[in-house]
């Protein structure tokens, strides 16, 4: 009984551990992109920390100063970023 | 149990030192304060870029011939100011550090490199994976809005306000700088050395139709 309890003490914390920095990697450039985009249309964000797909090219951003933004391409092939 | 206790310290000390490593990153961005040269430096790529869109099929041999007058012209402008900018003006002593700074990166950038045109500038932004999809596209879009105005302006025959699109083509270069500096400042340098050469395009007429 002891021993299952070391075991499972050990395996949580490390898929704790391991389990979270892949998506996370992935997200940084996400987040890095949105960021550029929202800036670059001229619109208050400072900085994405969250987003959310919704389809193709087309994401739910939310900024650290509260901002949400749907950031998506539209059917002329502009990038558009609309206030939530 | 102690085992698995100084095993779980080890590696929380190991996650917690990977965090550090980013803010070491953005010091090589600094040395991106070269944005202020392209003004000084203006004038001598204009003058090289002439040749080069004349003759676009020998693209080389302008390059070639283009980029050594840049590198004497470069090479000969800024040795002179380090040498009396601290002479005359030795009070800021922050100034005189940033031209010292400035000076060795550009040099070598611009000898490397010679100035852009508008289709080697697009292609190199496309290239360039310091941009995501998303800004790359919204970039694209606001260039192609921007040469929609040099477009409607050259139609309407106005001749005399076309320093009044300069102000967005600084704003979109500026923009672009900022996307560039931290990921890939050898491009936002070689870009800040071409505004005045794209310039040039952009606001002449000919230039420009041969362009579009």
């Amino acid at each position: 009984m002891i021993a299952r309890i070391r075991v499972y003490a050990l395996i949580i914390p490390l898929a704790t551990l391991f389990a979270g920095p892949a998506p996370a990697a992935e997200d940084v450039t996400l987040l890095k992109d949105l960021t550029s985009v929202i800036l670059l249309l001229g619109l208050p964000c400072g900085q994405v920390v969250r987003a959310k797909r919704q389809a193709d090219n087309d994401h739910v951003a939310t900024c650290k100063s509260g901002h949400r933004y749907r950031v998506f391409v539209n059917a002329e092939g502009r990038v558009v970023a609309q206030k939530q | 149990m102690r085992a698995l206790g100084i095993f779980l310290f080890a590696l929380a000390a190991g996650c917690a030192g990977v965090k550090e490593t980013p803010p070491a990153v953005k010091s090589p961005a600094e040395p991106l304060v070269v944005v202020p040269p392209p003004a000084a430096v203006a004038q001598p790529p204009a003058a090289p870029l002439q040749p080069a869109s004349k003759d676009e099929a020998v693209k080389t041999e302008p390059v070639v011939s283009a980029a050594p007058p840049e590198s004497k012209s470069q090479s000969v402008k800024p040795a002179p100011p380090p040498v009396k900018a601290p002479a005359k003006a030795p009070v800021p002593a922050v100034a005189t550090e940033p031209p010292r700074k400035s000076e060795s990166p550009p040099a070598v950038a611009k000898a490397q490199e010679p100035p852009l045109d508008v289709a080697t500038l697009t292609a190199r932004l496309r290239d360039t994976k310091a941009i995501g999809t998303f800004t790359k596209l919204a970039l694209k879009n606001q260039v192609d809005d921007l040469l929609k105005q040099f477009r409607a302006h050259y139609a309407s025959g106005r001749k005399a306000s076309i320093d009044s699109l300069r102000q967005p083509y600084n704003m979109l270069i500026l923009k672009v700088l900022s996307l560039l500096q931290d990921s890939d400042p050898a491009l936002a340098r070689t870009i800040s050395a071409s505004r005045e050469a794209i310039w040039s395009i952009l606001a002449d007429p000919e230039k420009f139709n041969s362009l579009t």
